[in-house]
Parts: structure tokens; C-alpha cells; sequence
């Protein structure tokens, strides 16, 4: 798998969301793209998804010009966007169900991944009776369960509270051990960024300010030597046009 | 002001409670429904002691408000022609005919707009035109050009069910959350199943609301138009008593109409508790109940 957003412009009405966007993404890497809020995160992931399209530029997945959604990108929402009409089980059984798999099948191996997050004791729950937290592993659970090439997360613990937070990141750390998912994960929590992260994408005004190689040995802790430096690096480059506008 | 006994939920005094408690959690549920039975009952032990009362004293002439003993009475005779059953069975065909029609048609076009813009941009002017007219106003209409049969009364009922299902089917679909279907395409699912799996469950509660709006509506239509050149049903029924003033079966046909009525209405209600079981909310969702604090 190789992702390849070259040279992309987005702009709503007269105001330029996003420019000059260059970004490889290859197999098994665990990207994280940080900046504050407005700065475009969402717009990026959006179009690497296929739900929007760039002004100008390409992106481009092995090679082809990404022309919508598709199963090859699987999505987890900050609002989890799971089926509320469904178990939680034919919620992750529904991508292997509309791919064609026979009804049994789809539901046996979405069961292998609730259990991997798990939840298998509430298959046959309604998203309505699980907690915030539970609610993103099966949506995770969801997004996995169609096999996908490349797991887009649009800060999908941005709801959540700090303790569940740090188990979720640990846990999705351990998944991504496991299955070795490409993974291209929003956030705005530099903490959340260095702990996850192979690479950290700083983007800042709807540009790309820098791109950080954490190389940092897992698991990682506050603790981890490195870990204060990389993050202090970060918020200075974060911080710096606003302490020039207090100046 | 606590001490004021409440006469409909409070009938024993507090020294008499500690010799109920033991039976009372094996009694409780014949309780709550007698308690839920009392205002009925209220309502008609009045009426009867009006009514035999205004038989001693004539304060009007006692045939216009007869007995519920009288209904009764009556109303068996008259169940023993047939006569009642012929009425409920011709109504409810009605209804049922009309309704089901009126829903699909509805249902349909509501599809067809959410597939087509253009076709909502054509539709949607003429339904504010039309649609604010109450639908019986279109009766002696419907007469004029399909004559006094079936197919009048059962236009007139699917008409009146059309319009809110149609408008509020158009409202679910149009807010089914962008999130959902941006889901299910990156699940790779086709047009075609984000439309059968997340369009239209997305839309089902509203479906069942405009559903639940119409049924009252398609009642009135169906007993006026039973009262304008028909020969069965309940409105009939209740123009064919006037015309020989037996005021005894208009009120034995206005209480079947609420109670079939009631029927239908607790259908959907059931239909709607099935097909909705996934949802949550409401008072009872809201706050648990509280316990009560024994001691
Ligand atoms: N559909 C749209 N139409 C017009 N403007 C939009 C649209 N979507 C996003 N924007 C604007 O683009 C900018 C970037 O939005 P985006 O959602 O990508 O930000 P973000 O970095 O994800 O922020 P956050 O961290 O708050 O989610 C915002 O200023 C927003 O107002
Ligand atoms: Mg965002």
C-alpha cells in the first residue's frame, strides 16, 4: 500500500482551506496529523476518504486517483456514526455483508473482532446501551472488520475522557501491533500524537509546517526518554505565530 | 397539606399498611389495574345515574340520552341481526384499503424525491398548494367524479393518509445523518444498500409518526364519507339511525368507531414498538424510578 497526496489545494468559497499538501504515507506506518483546530485536519482526511475532492493536486492510492469511498479506506468517526438500528454485531458484520460475504460468515468474523476489542460480550447490544468508549471500539472493530488497507481516524477520542482516552490509545496501539493497519490518525493532543505516532505531521494554517520522525521505542510513556522533548518541540512550533501575535 | 388523603391513589390509612405489606407485592398488579380501570368505570356509573335519574324526572326527553344498560341491551339485539358486524367489517375494509394505499403511494414518492431533486423541486409547490385543504372538503368532489361506490371513499382515505406520510417520509430521509451514509460507502456498500440498509431505517420512526398523524385523519374521512352515500359501515350507521331517530344505535355506532379506533391506534403503537425496538430516549429513559425507601 502507498498513499500519495501531491501538491493539493482545497478551498470552500473564497477561503483557501489548504495548500501545497505533499505527503507519502507507505505500508504499516502509523501517521498522526496535529494542528489546531480549523487548520484543515479534517478536510485532508475527507478527501484521502473519497467524501471530498481537492481544488488541485492529486491524491492517490497504489498509484490510482482516488475517485470516492471505498472499502480499501475504512473510517472511524468522532462520533463512532455506528447503525443505531443494529446490534452492535451487525454493525461490524455490515461491511463483510454488503461485500458479499454469506450472512453466517460475516457474522462469525465480526464476532472475531469484537473480540479483539473486547466486546463480545455485548454483541447483542444496541449502540444505545455502551458507553462512549465502547462505542469507538466498535466502530473500530467496524472500520477493521472490511479488511481495509489504510485506517483513517478523524480524532476519534477527541469525546472521551482523559482515562479512558489513555486506555483506548493503548489499545489501538495493541491492534495496530497486531494487524500492522496503515493508520492515518487526526488529533490535536500533542501528547496523544508522540505516544501513538511513527510519524507526526504538524499542519498549521492549512499548510504542512514540519514533519516529525518520533522514533521513540514502544510501548512509550511520559517517562520514555525523548518523549517531554518531542512534545516540547511540538508545542513550540505550534505556539510560535501566536506568541509573535501577542508581540 | 400533607395530611389531605388523596381520594384516587391513597385508600388506606398509614396504621392499616403494615398489615397489608405482606400480600401487597403478589396483589400489586390486579391493584394497578383497578386503579387504571376507575376512571371508566366513574365515567359510566354517572352516565347511568344521570340517565336513570333524568327517566324519573324528564329534565329532556330521555331517548336522547339513553342508559349504557340500554346501549348494552339494545346494541345486542342489534349485534344479533348481524347488522354490527356487517358495519365494522365494511369499515375497516375501508380504512384498511385506503390507509395501506395512501401509505404506499406516499412511501413511494418519497423515494422517488429522495432519489431526484428535480422531481421534489415540481412536487413540493403543488403539495403546498394543495395539501393545507382539509381532505373532506373534496368529498361531494370525489362523488361528482367516481360516483357513490367503493372506490370514492377509499380515494378519499388514502388521499387523507397520503400527504403527512409522504411529508414527513421526505423529512427522514433528508435527515439521516451524513456520517451514517459516509460509513457505510467506506464499508463499501453500493448506492443501492446505503439506500435499503441506512436510508430507510433512518427513516422508519418518521414514516411511523406521519402513519400515526393520518390514522386520525383517515377516521374522520371514513366515517364522513360513510355518511354521504353509503349503505354499511358505521357512519352509515349512525345517518340511518337519525332517519328513523333511533338515538340507541348512533351512540352504539359512535362507541364502536372509538373503539376500533383505539384498535388500530394500539396496532401501530405494537408495530411501532417492534420495528423501533432499538431505540432509546423518552422519561423512562431519562430517570430511572426511584425506588421506594421502605423502613
Ligand atoms: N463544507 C464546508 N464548507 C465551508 N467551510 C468548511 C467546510 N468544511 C470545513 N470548512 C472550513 O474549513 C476549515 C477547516 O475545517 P476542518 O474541519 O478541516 O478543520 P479541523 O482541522 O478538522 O478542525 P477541528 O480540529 O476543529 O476538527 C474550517 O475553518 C471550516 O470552517
Ligand atoms: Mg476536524
Amino acid at each position: 500500500m502507498k498513499l500519495t497526496v501531491n501538491n493539493v489545494q482545497k478551498s470552500f468559497g473564497e477561503r483557501t482551506i489548504l495548500k501545497d499538501i505533499h505527503l507519502t504515507v507507505h505500508d504499516n506506518e502509523f501517521i498522526c496529523i496535529l494542528g489546531h483546530s480549523g487548520c484543515g485536519k479534517s478536510t485532508l482526511l475527507n478527501m484521502v476518504a473519497g467524501y471530498m475532492f481537492p481544488d488541485s493536486g492529486t491524491i492517490e492510492m497504489n498509484g490510482q486517483a482516488i475517485e470516492g469511498p471505498a472499502k480499501e479506506r475504512g473510517m472511524v468517526f468522532q462520533d463512532h456514526a455506528l447503525f443505531p438500528w443494529c446490534t452492535v454485531l451487525e454493525n461490524v458484520s455490515f461491511g463483510p455483508e454488503v461485500q458479499g460475504t454469506p450472512k453466517a460468515q460475516a457474522r462469525e468474523m465480526a464476532m472475531d473482532f469484537l473480540k479483539m476489542v473486547g466486546l463480545d460480550a455485548y454483541a447483542a447490544h444496541y449502540p444505545a446501551d455502551l458507553s462512549g468508549g465502547m462505542k469507538q471500539r466498535v466502530g473500530i472493530a467496524r472500520a477493521l472488520a472490511s479488511h481495509p488497507e489504510v485506517l483513517l481516524m478523524d480524532e476519534p477520542f477527541g469525546a472521551l475522557d482523559i482515562l479512558t482516552r489513555d486506555l483506548m490509545q493503548r489499545e489501538l496501539r495493541r491492534i495496530y501491533e497486531k494487524l500492522k493497519t496503515t493508520i492515518l490518525f487526526v488529533t490535536h493532543s500533542i501528547s496523544e500524537a508522540v505516544y501513538l505516532a511513527d510519524r507526526i505531521v504538524v499542519m498549521k494554517h492549512g499548510v504542512i509546517a514540519e514533519i516529525f520522525e518520533v522514533g521513540l521505542q514502544h510501548p512509550r510513556t511520559f517517562e520514555t526518554p525523548g518523549f517531554g522533548e518531542m512534545m516540547a518541540k511540538i508545542e513550540r512550533l505550534l505556539m510560535e505565530d501566536e506568541e509573535e501575535a501577542l508581540v | 397539606m400533607n395530611e389531605v388523603p388523596n381520594v384516587l391513589t391513597k385508600t388506606k390509612p398509614a396504621t392499616g399498611a403494615t398489615l397489608l405489606s405482606t400480600s401487597k407485592s403478589s396483589k400489586k398488579a390486579d391493584w394497578s389495574f383497578l386503579k387504571s380501570a376507575l376512571p371508566y368505570v366513574l365515567f359510566f356509573v354517572v352516565w347511568e345515574a344521570f340517565s336513570r335519574l333524568n327517566m324519573r324526572i324528564e329534565m329532556f326527553n330521555p331517548l336522547f340520552l339513553p342508559a349504557p344498560s340500554t346501549l348494552v341491551h339494545d346494541g345486542w339485539a342489534l349485534a344479533k341481526t348481524g347488522v354490527i358486524l356487517d358495519s365494522i367489517m365494511a369499515s375497516s375494509g375501508r380504512i384498511l384499503a385506503g390507509f395501506a394505499i395512501g401509505s404506499v403511494a406516499a412511501v413511494m414518492l418519497a423515494v422517488l424525491i429522495s432519489k431526484f431533486a428535480t422531481l421534489e423541486r415540481w412536487v413540493s409547490p403543488i403539495l403546498t398548494l394543495i395539501s393545507p385543504i382539509p381532505s373532506l372538503a373534496l368529498l361531494p368532489l370525489f362523488i361528482i367524479w367516481f360516483g357513490i361506490g367503493e372506490f370514492p371513499k377509499i380515494m378519499l382515505i388514502a388521499w387523507t393518509t397520503f400527504v403527512p406520510v409522504l411529508v414527513n417520509t421526505v423529512d427522514g430521509f433528508k435527515s439521516v445523518p451524513s456520517t451514517l451514509i459516509r460509513s457505510a460507502l467506506s464499508l463499501g456498500a453500493s448506492q443501492r444498500q446505503v439506500f435499503t440498509r441506512v436510508m430507510i431505517p433512518s427513516a422508519v420512526p418518521n414514516l411511523l409518526i406521519g402513519a400515526q398523524i393520518s390514522l386520525g385523519l383517515s377516521f374522520s374521512a371514513l366515517i364522513v364519507s360513510e355518511m354521504m352515500g353509503a349503505d354499511s359501515g358505521l357512519g352509515y350507521m349512525i345517518v340511518d339511525a337519525r332517519n328513523y331517530f333511533k338515538v340507541t344505535n348512533m351512540f352504539v355506532a359512535i362507541i364502536l368507531i372509538g373503539i376500533e379506533y383505539s384498535i388500530f391506534a394500539m396496532l401501530l403503537k405494537l408495530l411501532e414498538r417492534r420495528v423501533l425496538g432499538w431505540r432509546k430516549g423518552g422519561m423512562g429513559q431519562a430517570v430511572e424510578k426511584a425506588k421506594p425507601t421502605r423502613g
